[in-house]
């Protein structure tokens, strides 16, 4: 019996020195991804795994003091405001901020300063908004809250990383984004890998599909989020079966849903903007295509329902919040909304609403120090489970939000939403693996 | 025979001895470091690294405009600093400042190059290119002439050529015919046209693309050809040694034929055949971090975010200020192999008194028997230890 101990014992010794010798060890896939979907791991450990440990910002500044002549508290917004195709979404973005500064004002603001919005528009151009966060640099904000596009915010962050100013997101999903390891910037809305996640799942374990065709925008946001999609109902067994293209502002898509016909998908999924999402499906009714739908996040808004009509029906897409949950802090927000603009929030509303308070809240407790602001805001403790009127945010260790994906469905001309599929038993259930 | 071995040897030391083969195996499977031609020399065949010690501090006290520099250049008997509040000159023991009110672009000075053919200083700015000379400012902008993008991330001279690095594409100026061309996603293998560094060598341009690893660019060809990181997965790194650690590129710099690329998640080093990954668990890489690196005949120096660091591929040392005062050290790491095919690695530790200025380094270069080093809390200048 001692000796069983004693071989045990050396076992696990060799064992714990193995792991020390392989350099790194996972402690958990990072995005909640199961083992069936993280890339490469059916087949070899990655020598290297990123993103597990948040990454400290090492450099100076925590000593600084604030001015003592500052007659405002400045939080910059970089935003698609004009000349882009997304205007719509900038502006219920910017609303969202807005509100959150105007009741901080009135509870007082920052020792009884005010907090002004230092407002930047976005073309949406490649480059250009690195020079507004130079601005915002210049304006001496202390945070800055932004934007939607992708090509945007990438710009953004290098510079946002240059300059040292915190930056929180609230509309752009792109994965990518927080891939980047810069310590400067949290998301404070799930992004595409989730959405993708939950849609393989939906796709293909709950609703049991096993040919999907898709159908995306030619633009970041397009391809992107359709490559974490692609990947994953690959590992799940299930490879798209063609992926067409579409450019912003385009509406005529017979080409491309010809090209979808001869494929004889069992579902199709459409990822883009709201218009041209509307328009493909008109177009993919009219060519005789039964399939089930399934769409992006940016689908869930009034425009889309409104041009898509009674075809809407069914059509099940994700989103990042529930904007039906019985949250009272989201009702007097809604209503707040609703009496300061005359409009229903969105999406990019509610989440700049809770990215804008976050901030505020942020620089309350830090002070008017960038790097004491970062530090707050990148501590995972501060705001980790935070509760706004988007729900409870997660993040992860490149502070990206990881909370729940809603499955958005439309019944009777409006969108219902449900919580997505655990992902976790995506493995289980597909049908046709063919590894 | 199979009671003979159970009767005479004890199962502990079965135990032992299979497990010791298990985890042979296992050190052997593993992708090392040194294992890659690129760092298969013997420890005698390589020249010693050098150190540099004697450190002198500079910070506003001294006259810089602002402590947070984020480039340093050398330029004969005189010192280019680039800070966030402007242009600082330190010659003959004293520093000089320029600012906007001067013709800078902008304060923000990222960036600085000196041309070897005109001796004009070349300055990337956070609002603009300037090229200062003959005691002139002369400012680029994205309106008035074909930079990609005001936010100039890396600025360098190639003869008479002029390369930007910006959040648009990579600006080329020749300034012989003063025509601009610009890289972007549309003529170049990149995925988008965010560049952030740039480096020249044996005709030759190494553009750092974030998200898109390194365009090379043949001067005399006008080809491209695009490194990236083989798996194509931004949370792993499937393979170490298999080309570029991460596609997130920070900087490029090349010399004496090897070309070397920084990223937020470890260094890699390309002799032309074969990549070699650099991680800060399998190395003497400080952090996997880096801000820039600049390569000096067969040695780069790494800036990153817990110090300086400085390798030849195989030798390591790294400048470390203490968190509690503005005494550090340099830290001597060697690795190679000895006779029995074993993997020697060594520490050495030299006390530094005062150290550099502080641990987040942006920026550095090395002429000679000094070293100047760009910190978010001062610049730093050093002397070679004989």
């Amino acid at each position: 019996m001692k000796l069983n101990f004693r071989i045990l014992a050396i076992v696990l010794l060799i064992l714990s020195s193995i792991s020390n010798i392989t350099g790194q060890e996972k402690k958990q896939n990072y995005g909640k991804a199961t083992d069936e979907i993280f890339p490469y791991q059916k087949f070899q450990k990655a020598y290297v795994y990123h993103f597990l440990v948040p990454l400290q910002f090492n450099g100076a500044g925590r000593e600084l003091k604030p001015p003592s002549d500052l007659k405002e508290v400045r939080i910059g917004f970089l935003g698609p405001l004009e000349g882009s195709v997304i205007v719509s979404l900038g502006k219920q973005m910017l609303n969202g901020a807005t509100l959150a500064i105007e009741e901080a004002n009135k509870k007082g603001g920052y020792h009884n300063m005010p907090y002004k919005l230092m407002i930047h528009n976005d073309v949406g151009a490649w480059g250009a908004a690195a020079n507004e966060v130079v601005k915002m640099d210049d304006e001496k904000v202390w945070a800055w809250l932004g934007s939607i596009d992708d090509i945007v915010s990438h710009v953004a962050i290098r510079a946002t990383l240059k300059m040292e100013i915190p930056m929180v997101c609230t509309g752009d999903p792109d994965p990518t984004f927080t891939e980047t390891n810069i310590p400067w910037v949290i998301r404070v809305i799930s992004d595409d890998r989730q959405s993708s996640y939950a849609l393989v799942n939906q796709i293909y374990k709950k609703d049991s599909h096993s040919r999907v065709a898709v159908i995306r925008a030619n633009n970041r946001y397009g391809r992107v989020g359709i490559k974490i999609f692609s990947e994953t109902a690959t590992r799940v067994g299930h490879p798209i079966v063609i992926e067409e293209k579409f450019n912003d502002g385009e509406t005529d898509f017979k080409t491309q849903v010809e090209r979808i016909l001869v494929t004889v998908p069992d579902a199709i999924l459409i990822w883009g903007n709201a218009k041209e999402s509307a328009l493909i499906l008109q177009q993919i009714r009219a060519i005789g295509l039964k399939q089930p739908v399934y769409g992006s996040d940016r689908m869930v808004s009034p425009e889309f329902l409104k041009i898509a009509g009674n075809l809407a029906e069914g059509i099940v897409t994700t989103c990042q919040y529930n904007p039906n949950a019985d949250n009272p802090k989201l009702k007097a927000f809604q209503s707040n909304y609703f009496k300061r603009f005359g409009q229903e929030p969105d999406v990019f509303a509610a989440h700049a609403y809770d990215g804008m308070n976050i901030i505020i809240e942020s620089i309350q407790k830090a002070g008017l120090n960038r790097v004491l602001i970062r530090d707050l805001l990148t501590d995972l403790k501060t705001f980790q489970g935070y509760q706004g009127v988007t729900g409870k945010i997660v993040f992860d260790d490149t502070w990206n939000d990881i909370g729940d994906i809603w499955m958005a469905e439309v019944h009777n001309g409006k969108f219902e939403f449900n919580p997505s599929p655990p992902m976790g038993t995506i493995h289980q259930t597909t049908k046709t693996g063919s590894y | 025979m199979r009671k003979i071995f159970r009767k005479n040897i004890p199962r502990t030391a079965v135990a032992v001895i299979l497990c010791g083969i298990c985890s042979v195996a296992v050190i052997n499977s593993q992708p090392s470091a040194e294992k890659s031609p690129a760092n298969a020399h013997s420890k005698d065949d390589a020249k010693p690294m050098p150190v540099y010690g004697h450190w002198k501090n500079f910070t506003t006290k001294d006259g810089l405009p602002s402590d947070h520099a984020y480039c340093v250049r050398i330029d004969g008997n005189r010192v280019l600093v680039g800070t966030h509040e402007g242009l600082s000159v330190y010659e003959d023991g004293k520093w000089k400042t320029y600012t906007t009110k001067d013709g800078l672009a902008h304060n923000g000075v990222v960036s600085i190059d000196v041309s070897e053919l005109t001796g004009d200083v070349w300055i990337g700015t956070f609002g603009g290119l300037n090229r200062w000379s003959a005691g002139k400012f002369e400012t680029f902008t994205q309106l008035n002439s074909g930079l990609p993008n005001d936010l100039v991330y890396c600025v360098i001279c190639d003869g008479k050529d002029v390369w930007a690095a910006t959040a648009g594409g990579a600006g080329h100026y020749d300034t012989y015919t003063k025509a601009w061309e610009i890289f972007t996603e549309k003529n170049a293998p990149m995925h988008e046209p965010w560049t952030y560094g740039v480096s020249a060598g044996d005709g030759k341009i190494f553009i750092a693309a974030w998200g898109g690893g390194v365009i090379e660019y043949t001067t005399k060809t006008k080809k491209f050809k695009d490194y990236t990181d083989p798996d194509g997965e931004m949370e792993i790194d499937l393979l170490p040694d298999d080309g570029i650690v991460h596609d997130i590129t920070t900087a490029t710099s090349y010399a004496d034929g090897i070309l070397w690329v920084s990223t937020y998640f470890g260094m890699s080093r390309y002799d032309g055949s074969h990549w070699k990954g650099y991680f800060d668990h399998d190395s003497g890489l400080a952090s996997n971090f880096i801000n820039f690196i600049r390569a000096k005949g067969p040695v780069v120096f790494i800036c990153s975010d817990k110090g300086l660091s400085s390798t030849d591929g195989k030798s390591w040392v790294t400048y470390k200020k203490n968190d509690n005062n503005n005494d550090g050290m340099a830290i001597i790491k060697n690795f190679g192999r000895n006779d029995d095919n074993t993997i020697n690695k060594t520490t050495k530790e030299i006390p530094l008194s005062p150290s550099i200025a502080h641990n987040f380094i942006i920026g550095v270069d090395a002429d000679k028997d000094v070293l100047w080093v760009a910190t978010e809390k001062g610049v730093s200048r050093g002397e070679l230890m004989k």
